[in-house]
């Protein structure tokens, strides 16, 4: 799934530590998310958007054609 | 002290307990093993479960013991092992190994119940332990493989 969580994450000036750090999961993990290997949980899906202040499909979006690839 | 704090401590806790565990009984499997040597038992099997516990403790215990004082290590710690995208991959992990496993314990079943019938040769003295060897070996090696592969791929 595509989301824009570098781009978010960069406007804030956060390193990927950083954002780690405040959702609670490895650097790995962002880095995955970021790179779209890796669809989150939909309670780090939540948090991430709490996080950025936004509603979660802002920060991910979703795709039909994609689930089907998956 | 934080919440992630209290968790480390509770791990080096844990390790230190292990420790104390395997060195006791790997000192007491030495200790009968050479007081009741004339028994027909081998009791460096008692020993080896000692060292098995002291590892598991000491590598607790490496694991957790430079976030012991830094908070900031102990959050980021704790994370790592609660990481969702960690879990995941264990979880995957652990189900290769789990149908590698009962794979081969099921060509053991087999190979056995063909060997009381005489169609195959019986597995017994080396070959019965290079199999069983094989047996908690493999699905070890799927495990560790399949994660070192989902790192990557995830």
């Amino acid at each position: 799934m595509k989301n824009r969580l570098e781009e978010f994450r960069s406007q804030r000036g956060w390193t990927q530590q950083e954002l780690a750090d405040q959702v609670e999961v490895s650097r790995q993990t962002i880095i995955s998310l970021e790179n779209g290997r890796y669809n989150p949980s939909i309670l780090l899906a939540f948090r991430l958007a709490r996080l950025f202040q936004m509603p979660i499909e802002d920060l991910f979006l979703y795709s039909p054609e994609e689930e089907n690839h998956e | 002290m934080s919440n992630y704090s209290q968790w480390v401590q509770q791990k080096l806790r844990l390790g230190w307990v292990f420790l104390a565990a395997g060195v006791i009984v790997a000192a007491a499997g030495a200790w009968i093993g050479s007081e009741f040597a004339y028994l027909p038992y081998n009791f460096r099997i008692i020993t080896g479960l000692g060292i098995l516990l002291a590892g598991v403790g000491f590598s607790l215990l490496v694991r957790y013991w430079h976030a012991r004082k830094n908070g900031a290590e102990a959050r980021r710690v704790s994370a790592a092992e609660r990481d969702e995208r960690m879990l995941l991959i264990r979880a995957r992990a652990g189900n290769r190994a789990f149908w590698v496993s009962l794979g081969l314990t099921y060509t053991g079943l087999m190979w056995a119940s063909f060997a009381a019938n005489g169609s195959l040769p019986e597995l017994s003295g080396d070959t019965l332990w290079f199999f069983l060897a094989g047996a908690v070996l493999v699905p070890f090696i799927v495990y560790i493989a399949s994660i070192v592969r989902d790192q990557n791929r995830l």
